[in-house]
């Protein structure tokens, strides 16, 4: 769940500009993860040449894997190479949290700015020292910021991350900004014939790359949790089944004292609802719990840091799915096991006991 | 109640062979008498008894219950008849584990419908009348066998049932708590009229009772 967040973030980062990717990159909505190199100066070549372009802002962006010597299993935490001077452009009117700090400027060759869970989690103050890629970097500000790609960011000039990644003039991602009145779709095929080698994505179709994979994520979804409705029907059928056979004798009493077989199938599927519903309120703690635990041990993320965003991970809605779906499951589960007890005869169980 | 068993017979499959519980039975039983069915153990008591309180079906032959052949009534109407007008002793009480000897008794006045303030006063004073006042919100496993079946007499006349039907409830009693019992159920059909079918082995209960059956190889005889 907070992959897809971060995923859908990018493109509220770089809303309204067409994205420039080399075509051997391999990207998630047009964020490099892999490959993909290209000179900066291209940024300048697209600006002079392309009369659609307003303004085009090389970035290059990175996601180490070594941090602070930490190996991480996925990559959560980035850096984002930027020219001071459009800064703007890409993080918008994000301020410094507390007002506390500044922006790197020109002349900084070793000042950054970070995410707030980066600096939550490393303990991380405006003016410490930081190790990225055995470079030390100067902390001059905290991003005071809701978006989680932003929150896991180490911003920096373009200069300096080019240095300590050794992308020398390289960048990974163009950034263009369409003059007033071109549409992105427009932009993006001017610049698609000027240079061979690259990608232009709008904001349409970066979202439309995303969508098969968001799409199989859901596919698949779909079918484990098909599987596990399945399972847990036969699991909670086959349990109470066990259970009403150990009290078979109590259910032929019901009937022997003439007990309405309403009354008898009620009992068993308010009793399998009320396991459903201790089951599913116990089930989500739980589940919710683990998905805490297991997005703490992928990411080296602090547990602790989670919390706070246990409904991103585990949203609300999904949370009473999942509650409905147990009780509906132990209800339909109990229907069989129902009618079997509706059909114990005192007659029959007396039989078999003597 | 007047139950009439006529030309009654079960018989029951186990494997390749046939047994017949209840052979050809005809059997009458009038209001407010105290019958009473000896026999030895397989000899088709139970089976008997079964029949008559509506939650068997016989093979052949029909019960009346107040002249109405009960073989034309559905599951539903044999069911109130169970619930409405009959009461069951089972030898093995057959209380429900869970709840109090209090809600044991409740129970089938739930099921009737009756108001929970009702059901709570009448169930304290059936408590009270077969000496159980003070055992009233104790489970059947902190209860003696003699209190357990006491309270299971007491929820057979909860819902002031015409015929109680007590399969062998002095079974699993010692001889003195078993005379308690009968003595407790000698008085209910004195003093209320309730007609009682019981079988049994005990000797005691073939004294006090207004007729006497017995019952071999599912053939049932009158002895007076």
């Amino acid at each position: 769940m907070r992959y897809t967040t971060v995923i859908k973030e990018m493109n509220v980062l770089f809303s309204g500009q067409v994205m420039v990717v080399s075509e051997k990159a391999i990207v998630i909505q047009a964020i490099p993860i892999a490959g993909g190199l290209f000179q900066e100066s291209l940024a300048e070549d697209i600006k002079e040449n392309i009369k659609e372009v307003e303004k085009a802002v090389p970035v290059l962006f990175m996601t180490p894997i070594r941090f602070e010597e930490m190996i991480q299993l996925v990559p959560v935490n980035f850096s984002m190479g930027i020219p001071v001077e459009d800064w703007q452009l890409i993080i918008g009117p994000t301020p410094l949290k507390g007002g506390v700090g500044h922006f790197p400027t020109n002349e900084s060759n070793h000042e950054v700015v970070i995410g707030a869970s980066l600096a939550d989690q490393y303990n991380w103050t405006v003016g410490k020292e930081i190790m990225v890629n055995g470079h030390k970097l100067n902390v001059t500000g905290v991003l005071d910021t809701k978006l989680a790609l932003l929150n896991r960011c180490i911003l920096m000039p373009l200069r300096l991350a080019q240095e300590i990644y050794s992308k020398s003039r390289s960048v990974n991602i163009i950034s263009v900004k369409p003059v007033q009145g071109c549409s992105q779709e427009e932009l993006a095929d001017a610049i698609e014939q000027q240079v061979e080698y690259v990608n232009a994505l709008t904001e349409d179709e970066r979202n439309d790359m995303i969508q098969p994979v968001l799409a199989q994520v859901e596919t698949w979804n779909i079918s484990i949790q098909t599987v596990i409705f399945i399972m847990s029907l036969i699991l909670v059928m086959t349990v109470t089944i066990m259970s009403i056979s150990e009290r078979r004798r109590d259910f032929a009493t019901l009937d022997a004292i003439g007990a309405p077989l309403s009354y008898v199938f009620r009992l068993v599927i308010l009793e399998t609802a009320l396991i459903g519903v201790l089951g599913g309120i116990l089930g989500i703690a739980f589940g919710s719990l683990a998905a805490l635990v297991l997005s703490s041990l992928y990411t080296n993320i602090p547990l602790a840091q989670f919390f706070p965003s246990i409904f991103e991970i585990v949203p609300p809605i999904y949370m009473l799915e999942i509650f409905l779906s147990v009780v509906v499951v132990c209800c339909v589960g109990g229907i069989i096991p129902a009618i079997d007890a509706t059909r114990m005869r005192i007659a029959e169980v007396l039989k078999a006991e003597y | 109640m007047k139950i009439k068993a006529v030309d009654l017979t079960r018989t029951y499959r186990v494997g390749p062979s046939k047994i017949t519980a209840v052979d050809k039975v005809d059997f009458e039983v009038n209001k407010a008498t105290l019958t009473a069915i000896v026999g030895p153990s397989g000899s088709g008591k139970s089976t008997l008894l079964n029949l008559l309180g509506l939650n068997d079906y016989p093979t052949s032959g029909k019960i009346f219950i107040d002249n109405t052949d009960t073989s034309l009534l559905s599951g539903r109407k044999r069911r109130k008849i169970r619930l409405f007008r009959m009461g069951f002793v089972f030898q093995t009480f057959n209380l429900l584990p869970t709840l109090t000897a209090l809600e044991n008794v409740e129970l089938p006045m739930s099921l009737a419908g009756k108001s929970q303030k009702e059901q709570r006063e009448k169930a304290v004073r059936l408590l009270e009348n077969v000496g159980l006042g003070d055992r009233l919100y104790h489970r059947p496993k902190e209860l003696s066998i003699g209190e357990m079946q006491r309270v299971a007499i007491a929820r057979a006349l909860a819902n002031d049932s015409e015929v109680i039907i007590a399969d062998e409830p002095t079974g699993e009693l010692d001889s003195k708590t078993a005379k308690e019992i009968i003595g407790l159920l000698f008085d209910i059909n004195r003093e209320r009229k309730t007609t009682v079918i019981i079988a049994t082995h005990d000797e005691k209960i073939v004294e006090v009772a207004d007729t006497l059956y017995t019952l071999i190889d599912g053939k049932l005889r009158l002895e007076h």
